[in-house]
């Protein structure tokens, strides 16, 4: 399998406005398919006979549904993309704590929604990986070793859970791409990356992999000590987005957050995509309509829009 | 290659099979059928060899007995791959191409000395002497003073004057790999260990005890943040209370071993449920019978294609005081 990911950057002033959809969703009970179906369609994404990997949030055992990426939006999301053509649609995740991936989707059901996983599902952390010179120094990490299944899929997608992070501040679509790095490689959790500075590796990361398209599941994000021992917060939303950054700064709004004053979005605004409003078009719900204020951690507190 | 795949063994009856015989007839037969050509095994049959799952491969086969005949010449292209990925300082990385080895050192030692072979002896000196000179870095006394600086250290309670094992070098001390380290040493006599080994020994079993979550039982290694108890979970509490087995009575070992026992009918994967048996049986404790057995995890969750998982489930069905270094516990 080769690495069809290693296209060049694109420095974000010369990239176009992107575009950054808020779709309303109550709960995960009601029909997601065509409300994510109808969704895609409004980017015209090239998945006709493509290889599509969704990256789910996957971070541990998570009975009452809170941490990961409800099984409902990735099974939906996963219909919607073979109903947009795609050869095959895999779903990857590498959950950085815990090793046992099998009990990880036992606890969030995924089976129940997705079907069986055999051939859908690949544990990122023990797949064949290659080894890849980043394209950036953000950190001081000059290359790392990442999935063949990540390097060959034609569409990444990444799928994060809306929620604060207490070191990072949020953890979207961006901090989701931690989860491609192979544990059979690094440990669990993946300690390498908060040595090379958690900020600085999620910019390595995203610059080497360059996930295609975000869908964040916000509909119950998680607000406080997150991204694992926080607490629930129902938002309501679903954000869709061909930028990832784009993507992660309106979270953060929809959020009651400054997407400028987390260190590695503002970074990424510079060279990963659009962080600044006046660049997005924003398409669907407005931000206001969904806007609610997640708390945060007292050494993020800064982050907080004025009232 | 396509072995046993879920749909096969879902048409089998598996609450019928006990879990030796579910080892045997389809743990033990994967693995022999999942070996690649180079000797070794990477994590799914078809996947690139690697030391981690050649180690466990290995350890599941040679424990299956010196009667099996069949599985000598298996074991023996399976060490000569782990033999040949050592580095020249003694480490084993964790995928061929790379340069530095990592945490998979301290089972690679372990393995070797399993096989009771003597000629491993200087591949496992070598071994074990890169593992005792790896430090973690955050223990050093100027990485201590920043912590104490930064949020990160006001925020977690943990003793960061004991120092274990990271996962690669240069970073910081975590529950497993600091348990595999310890059963590496365990698995040589105190003769042929290099003169560092016994500080840290010292060093890594007080890293454990320091990093139980409370109330027994381990998560990777972050017993509380921000005041909030840290969850433990199955595979890093077997490999610590395996690594301090030499201290059965220690409240802490109880307290886990009792955690492990009430989370015993919890557990939701193939893997999990085979290293918890391996911890019980390891410190004499009965298992209750009652519930689903191995077969039904492997079934059900379709992960017969995991060499890790079929390794331990096989490694579950033996007897632990002949594979697990150290001195049997009796309860």
């Amino acid at each position: 399998m080769t690495n069809v990911r290693n296209q060049a950057l694109i420095p974000s002033f010369q990239r176009p406005t992107s575009r950054v959809l808020i779709r309303r969703a109550a709960s995960y009970e009601q029909e997601l398919g065509t409300l994510i179906y109808e969704s895609l369609v409004e980017f015209v994404l090239p998945v006709k006979g493509k290889v599509v990997l969704l990256k789910p949030n996957l971070v541990g055992l998570d009975p009452l549904g809170v941490m990961n990426t409800h099984p409902a939006v990735i099974a939906a999301t996963r219909e919607s993309f073979l109903r947009l053509g795609a050869s095959q649609v895999l779903i990857g995740d590498g959950p950085a704590m815990d090793r046992d991936t099998e009990a990880i989707l036992e606890s969030v059901r995924l089976r129940e929604f997705a079907g069986p996983l055999a051939r859908t599902f690949v544990d990122l952390n023990v797949d064949d990986v290659e080894r890849v010179p980043l394209p950036t120094r953000a950190s001081r990490l000059k290359e790392l070793y990442f999935p063949k299944t990540v390097l060959g899929a034609d569409l990444v997608v990444s799928m994060p859970k809306l929620k604060t992070h207490h070191w990072a501040g949020v953890t979207l679509s961006l901090k989701n791409m931690f989860g491609v790095v192979p544990g059979s490689c690094y440990g669990w959790p993946k300690n390498v990356l908060h040595w090379a500075g958690i900020d600085n590796a999620i910019l390595d990361i995203n610059a080497a992999v360059k996930p295609d398209f975000a869908i964040v599941d916000g509909i119950v994000g998680m607000e406080g000590n997150g991204p694992i021992q926080g607490t629930p917060k129902a938002c309501g939303a679903l954000i869709f987005g061909d930028d990832p950054v784009a993507v992660d700064a309106t979270c953060c709004r929809v959020m009651g957050l400054m997407p400028e004053r987390i260190k590695y979005l503002a970074a990424a605004g510079t060279m990963l995509g659009h962080l600044k409003a006046d660049k997005i078009q924003q398409v669907g719900e407005t931000v206001a309509s969904l806007k609610s204020n997640f708390a945060v951690v007292a050494e993020f507190a800064r982050l907080r829009q004025a009232a | 290659m396509d072995i046993a795949p879920a749909e096969e063994l879902a048409s089998v009856a598996m609450e019928s099979i006990p879990d030796t015989s579910f080892a045997e007839n389809f743990c033990v037969s994967f693995l022999r059928q999942a070996q690649n050509s180079d000797g070794g095994w990477g994590f799914r049959p078809d996947a690139t060899s690697r030391a981690e799952p050649t180690c466990w491969a290995l350890k599941a086969l040679i424990a299956v007995g010196a009667a099996e005949h069949s599985d000598a010449e298996a074991i023996l292209r399976g060490l000569n791959f782990l033999t040949a990925g050592q580095l020249p300082d003694g480490s084993w990385p964790a995928t061929p191409e790379e340069k530095n080895g990592c945490w998979v050192t301290s089972l690679a030692c372990w393995v070797l000395a399993s096989s009771g072979d003597g000629k491993y002896s200087k591949a496992i000196g070598d071994g074990l002497r890169w593992v005792c000179d790896d430090w973690p870095r955050d223990s050093s006394p100027w990485r201590r003073w920043l912590r104490k600086l930064s949020s990160s250290g006001r925020h977690s309670k943990q003793n960061d004057a004991l120092r274990g094992w990271g996962w690669t070098p240069g970073t910081s001390s975590w529950v497993e790999p600091t348990a595999f380290a310890l059963l590496a040493l365990e698995s040589q006599p105190a003769i042929a260990l290099p003169g560092n080994a016994e500080e840290r020994r010292k060093l890594g079993e007080a890293l454990l005890y320091d990093r139980m979550c409370p109330g027994g039982g381990w998560n990777c290694g972050n017993p509380e943040v921000y005041g909030v108890a840290g969850e433990p979970l199955v595979i890093p509490t077997t490999w610590a209370l395996l690594a301090l087995r030499r201290h059965p009575e220690r409240s802490e070992n109880i307290e886990s071993l009792a955690w492990m026992e009430k989370n015993f009918a919890h557990i939701k994967g193939p893997g999990s449920y085979a290293l918890a048996r391996i911890c019980l049986s390891g410190y004499g404790c009965k298992r209750n019978e009652d519930g689903p057995g191995a077969g039904d995890y492997h079934a059900k969750n379709e992960s017969l294609q995991s060499v890790e998982a079929a390794a331990w489930t096989s490694l579950a069905a033996r007897d632990t005081n002949k594979w697990l270094p150290g001195a049997s516990v009796k309860r």
